[in-house]
């Protein structure tokens, strides 16, 4: 078959041209600071396996303004990321149909975020009151 | 004869034979209340300029000729109407993510001759059955596992919303992969193990990353995302070893 | 001029053309199939048939049955013996589509449910909710990849077809993308394109529904069977014409006037009551129901709305779950289209031109008189829908005749030399050069203002119901302006690569040599039949003069020629046709 000049248009800037794919990215972007506080985490972890000295250093540096600053945004990364987490869940479930109708994803979403709050709210129990 | 309301309609030009870029032009078309944007680029080839080149057929969404991105969003034109974009301008492109033959029109080969082959998009039988048996029997239940994946058009408009697709042509792309889990979910079917290697590559489940975008835009509520993903869960279990545990008879 | 080699070409890839290649491909591996088609095959117009297709599986069911009613509403002008062989293969082929994987609707129990449709005595309509032309075309073109012998050549353009020594040789077709032309060297043609809708302007068909094959076939001297019967659906959108199919009324929808009468009881279809009740009231046949609308109108007692006169089709009373998991399509459709939610408000509905009954002359067996030529699905004129066709014959009538002719023509092929290269070549240089200065005149009408002027000379003087006057008027305006096109159309567009423009007219070209014959066929009809009835001095039915197909044959420069053939009579010897009447309400699943 013969060929037509077909015109390929550029990728350039495909992820802020659509608001729905600038919240994408914003989302992906999530799992840096995701990646960040379990490294953060896993610094600690270290450092308890060498000694008390050693924790007691660390729990300080995460007690600095700096830290504080850092921390507050991860939480709203963090957050956002759970959050987001949540609502694309369903889409990795199988069919669930229940009476001969389809679960509503929003049962999913829900579910999990309440979930993820009251395991949220559990852990800062236990660790406040330790 | 009264006055009609008036709408400027954009719509990006491309002739293969003159161009060496696409560029836009801008259109005054008339309109009422019901007037859809495929009826708009009607009226500019029938009384302004013949040589508008854009695909259509059904105008009643169920053919997928006429997807096209309307002030940037993929949408059929046939049920996208003038009414919503007045005052403003509509404009008017070919899906994103494709390469465009003329005008409105993209060329559709990759998919057509390339993904939708590539999924063995046909009913493997898991018994043979001779037509003197009769049609099979289906549960409603049975039915409901793959109904809404069968429901696709074909119209491209989730290609055009994936940017994995648009990143990475070889990614097999949300239409195919619903299809693929159509059949797969087909009671009649016996097809997961045929249709593996292509699930469980970077072509197939794993290339996505589960933007979403695809869901929202299918006009037929096919859902690829859904069909894509739930398979992510099987393709794991496959690669270890588990899946044909939960999946007696090689079926979904 | 590239040039490929095939045994057979099949034109057009909707449900009668993908079933034409598969059987030739299963009657024989080796055969080299090319499958062109306008359209990539989904878009086919296959795809919006709604409602359902015949295939008797019922225990209170028979093919007689099944027999009588496509012969009543036919008004006995079909031939029985081919009619015979079609409702003995319905129920097959529906249980093919199940086995390849379409998604029938079912009962609770899992086995395939049937539906009634109009001027059906029991149910036996399988559908795929509302989409069952959807469903069935889609299994089809997806199955079809399975078959290596089958190349498609999607986005072709068929342009003509070769004849030389008297059988076909092949056919020119125009890769659209490029503008190329291209010569398929083949030993049978199967042509499926469909019907002519789109002679008119209110109709439920696709852009691409030109009639494009009849008018090959046509011109290459093959006769045009019964093209005055066109079938108007009596319930589509005003304005678009959009199609609101007849399964409402097979699950129990109703049509009442502006006084939310149901007026039908007023035109032999009744008593109203009970409901719902085969062929009576809503479920009788088409042809009967859109001419009580032009009648309701003529009376005054449509609705005015700003797309036209309407009535409305109630479905409320069968409730939202009913409609959402039975007709979700038409549902989506009267919310975008019409703006009304058919759970809680009637959608308006008029007739429009939906189906052409007649078309390409053949046999029981898809066999043209031009050797080599077959046709299938609703461009052919097989003989089983008479003067009038039952909803979900057609959906049926494309794989059970697309078989026929995909084995039929595979036979052929093997007994036949190949033809003469040379000679077709020559054919096709002649074509293309004829093509291409259709696309260089420099002086010209606008496409559109002949396109329009064609519908308005049909809808007024072809329409539902017919006059002389009216009729003759048509063919004079029609005859005037099949010379303007001669004369040339000047086109905007000069491009070869995908030119849609200079594609329309092409088409232009066939749709008014078909309005033609439609309006002549009408015109020499001297009695009113099925879907032609007319309200001059000949309004009834004249078995004695008339029960007999019409053949139009080409004549250059001029009207077609109209001659007559007998109808084949076997076990259903001409009555009255009745609907309506007594009888025992129905229960719907």
């Amino acid at each position: 078959m013969a060929q037509v000049k077909t015109y390929i248009r550029s990728m350039r800037g495909w992820w802020w041209r659509d608001p729905y794919f600038v919240r994408y990215m914003m989302r992906e972007g999530t799992s840096v600071f995701v990646a960040i506080y379990a490294i953060v985490l896993l610094v600690g972890l270290l450092r308890l396996t060498q000694g008390e000295a050693a924790f007691n250093a660390w729990r300080e540096a995460l007690a600095s303004p700096v830290s504080i600053v850092f921390h507050w945004i991860l939480l709203l990364t963090v957050g956002y990321h759970a959050y987001t987490w949540w609502k694309v869940a369903p889409k990795t479930a199988p069919d669930i149909r229940i009476g001969g109708r389809a679960l509503p994803p929003m049962v999913i979403t829900a579910g999990g975020w309440l979930a993820t709050i009251g395991t949220s709210v559990l852990i800062y129990v236990i660790v406040r009151w330790m | 004869m009264a006055d009609k309301q008036t709408i400027k309609i954009e719509v990006l030009r491309y002739n293969p034979e003159k161009d060496s870029e696409p560029h836009f032009q801008t259109f005054e078309v008339p309109f009422t209340h019901d007037t859809s944007v495929l009826q708009g680029l009607q009226y500019i080839k029938d009384h302004l300029d013949g040589s508008l080149t854009f695909r259509w057929s059904c105008r009643m969404a169920i053919c997928g000729s006429c997807g096209k991105m309307v002030n940037g969003i993929p949408q059929l034109s046939c049920h996208t109407f003038l009414r919503d974009y007045y005052p403003g301008k509509v404009r008017v492109e070919p899906l994103t993510h494709f390469p465009i033959l003329r005008d409105l029109a993209i060329d559709q080969t990759d998919f057509f001759n390339n993904k939708l082959p590539s999924i063995k998009p046909y009913v493997l039988p898991r018994e043979e059955k001779p037509l003197s048996a009769g049609a099979y029997v289906q549960t409603p239940e049975q039915f409901h596992k793959y109904y809404q994946y069968s429901q696709c058009i074909n119209c491209l408009l989730c290609y055009a919303a994936c940017p994995q697709y648009g990143l990475n042509p070889k990614f097999t792309g949300p239409g195919a992969l619903a299809l693929l889990h159509r059949y797969n979910a087909d009671s009649r079917d016996r097809g997961w193990r045929e249709r593996a290697e292509l699930t469980n590559s970077e072509a197939g489940v794993w290339g996505c990353t589960l933007v979403g975008y695809c869901s929202v835009v299918c006009p037929k509520d096919v859902d690829p995302a859904h069909a894509i993903n739930q398979n992510k869960v099987n393709s794991t279990l496959d690669y270890f070893g588990v899946l044909k545990f939960l999946m007696p008879r090689g079926g979904a | 001029m590239q040039s490929v080699q095939a045994d057979i070409v099949v034109v057009g890839g909707g449900g009668a053309g993908l079933r034409a290649a598969i059987a030739a491909a299963e009657s024989d591996p080796r055969l080299r199939i090319a499958l062109l088609s306008k359209v990539v095959p989904m878009r086919s117009h296959t795809v919006a048939a709604e409602g359902g297709s015949a295939g008797v599986i019922r225990t209170d069911d028979s093919l007689d049955s099944h027999f009588d009613d496509t012969v009543g509403g036919g008004d006995w002008l079909c031939d029985q013996d081919v009619v015979e062989y079609f409702v003995a293969h319905c129920t097959e082929e529906m249980t093919q589509l199940d086995h390849w994987g379409c998604p029938w609707s079912r009962k609770d129990d899992g086995h395939v449910n049937v539906r009634f449709f109009g001027g059906m005595k029991v149910q036996r309509t399988w559908f795929a909710a509302d989409k069952s032309g959807f469903h069935m075309l889609h299994t089809l073109f997806q199955i079809s990849h399975k078959y290596a012998s089958i190349k498609r050549y999607d986005e072709f353009f068929c342009a003509d077809v070769i004849v030389e020594d008297g059988r076909v040789q092949g056919v020119v077709a125009i890769e659209i993308a490029t503008g190329e032309f291209f010569l398929f060297e083949c030993k049978a043609v199967i042509i499926c394109t469909g019907g002519a809708g789109r002679v008119y302007g209110q109709n439920t068909n696709a852009g691409i529904v030109t009639g494009d094959g009849m008018g090959i076939a046509f011109r290459h001297g093959v006769p045009l069977r019964d093209m005055e019967f066109m079938q108007w659906h009596p319930t589509a959108l005003p304005g678009t014409g959009i199609l609101i199919t007849e399964g409402c009324r097979g699950e129990g929808a109703i049509l009442t006037n502006k006084d939310g009468y149901r007026y039908l009881q007023d035109y032999g279809l009744g008593p109203p009551d009970p409901w719902p009740r085969p062929k009576a009231m809503e479920l009788g046949p088409r042809d009967r129901l859109s001419q009580a609308f032009w009648h309701e109108e003529q009376k005054g007692r449509t609705v005015a709305t700003p797309q036209g006169q309407v009535v409305w089709l109630d479905l409320r009373h069968l409730g939202a779950a009913k409609i959402h998991e039975r007709l979700p399509l038409i549902t989506e459709v009267a919310k975008t289209f019409a703006g009304v939610d058919p759970v809680t408000v009637p959608i308006p509905v008029r007739p429009a031109v939906h189906y052409t009954m007649g078309g390409i002359s053949c046999n029981g067996q898809a066999e043209t008189p031009l050797k080599g030529l077959y046709a299938a699905g609703e461009c052919s004129s097989v003989g089983i829908h008479g003067a009038n066709r039952l909803g979900s014959n057609s959906l049926a009538e494309i794989v059970v005749f697309g078989k026929v002719a995909g084995e039929r023509a595979a036979q052929y092929v093997k007994a036949v030399p190949a033809g003469r290269s040379e000679a077709a070549r020559k054919q096709a240089d002649a074509v293309q050069a004829r093509l291409l200065d259709l696309l260089g005149r420099e002086k010209g009408e606008r496409l559109a203002s002949i396109r329009d002027e064609m519908h308005e000379a049909m809808e007024t003087g072809v329409g539902i119901f017919r006059k002389a006057d009216g009729m003759q008027e048509a063919c004079a305006r029609l005859a005037s302006l099949r010379e303007r096109y001669q004369r040339g159309l000047k086109l905007d567009d000069r491009n070869r690569a995908f030119n849609t423009e200079w594609l329309t007219a092409i088409e232009l070209g066939f749709t008014l040599e078909i309005a033609e014959v439609i309006a002549q066929s009408a015109l020499h009809r001297k009695e009113s039949r099925g879907a032609h009835t007319r309200l001059d001095e000949f309004k009834e039915r004249d078995d004695a003069n008339y029960l007999k197909h019409t053949l139009a044959h080409r004549v250059a420069d001029g009207p077609p020629r109209i001659e007559y053939a007998p109808v084949t009579i076997t076990k259903s010897p001409p009555r009255t046709r009745v609907y309506g009447g007594e009888g025992k309400e129905v229960v719907l699943i």
